[in-house]
């Protein structure tokens, strides 16, 4: 018998994703355009810049992964198969579109 | 040494890629008996992609100032700036959507539409993504070579 829910870490941490992927890329933008304040600290706080980029991403895509999860009594945001996959899909395509639109 | 790190970050890279596409085509005619199967390659692919992440980020971080120098003086400027500074942004979405690949194939994809249509979304997006870092690093690499031998001409 076939089922249509999905589980609510497929869920959350997919959102997750799709937030984590667009604020990433608008950091991009933000630490590029600030080099002698935001790209400044980012490279004092690990050393290198894109090390403290790739700890901020992993932080919050686990941060708001559990946090979704959360909701509902714990069972998770609600949020179909359809939309999350709209949302993943439109993550990727809008992020690559806004790091490769500023470097261009 | 930073030249088998250089070597070995494509390799894995590619490898990852392919585990992407493996669950994609694994995917579209899930089974019981293959959904262990799904799930280890989707945590195959996570891994590779992470295994890709510390190899390039080391070489990078340690290494390609000296390239970074040679490509930003010759012909090729846009080699990095364009194609290493997307990469290297790029990639770091890339890891998260292959970190999240087990975490969907996870749901019983036999008997579960909805979870088969996020996994198949998912590897699918893996796999262009990826093979765009791949084709990104083989200009860096090109960039890289044609300043060399310019360099060497006296150019």
């Amino acid at each position: 018998m076939e089922h249509n829910e999905i589980g609510k870490y497929t869920r959350s941490f997919g959102l997750s994703f799709a937030i984590t992927s667009v604020i990433s890329a608008l950091l991009v933008i933000l630490k590029e355009s600030n080099e002698e304040t935001i790209l400044a600290w980012m490279k004092v706080a690990t050393g290198h810049h894109w090390v403290t980029h790739g700890l901020f991403n992993i932080i919050l895509f686990s941060a708001l992964g559990w946090a979704l999860s959360r909701p509902n009594n714990g069972q998770g945001v609600k949020i179909s198969a359809n939309v999350l996959v709209i949302c993943i899909a439109s993550a990727v395509i809008l992020s690559d579109l806004l790091i490769a639109g500023f470097y261009a | 040494m930073e030249n088998v790190l250089l070597l070995l970050h494509p390799a894995t890279g590619g490898l990852a890629t392919l585990a992407a596409l493996w669950v994609f085509v694994d995917t579209l005619n899930a089974g019981e008996a293959s959904l262990a199967r799904i799930r280890n390659i989707s945590i195959a692919c996570a891994f590779l992609m992470w295994l890709t992440y510390f190899l390039g980020g080391y070489w990078y971080v340690n290494f390609y100032g000296a390239d970074k120098a040679l490509i930003k003086a010759g012909p090729w400027a846009f080699g990095h700036n364009f194609f290493m500074e997307v990469k290297e942004h790029v990639f770091l979405m890339l890891l998260l959507l292959a970190t999240y690949l087990p975490i969907a194939s996870s749901n019983n994809l036999h008997i579960n539409k909805a979870a088969r249509k996020v996994v198949l979304w998912t590897a699918g997006l893996i796999v262009p993504t990826s093979l765009a870092m791949e084709g990104s690093g083989a200009v860096i690499s090109i960039a890289v070579k044609i300043a060399l031998l310019l360099k060497g001409q006296g150019g």
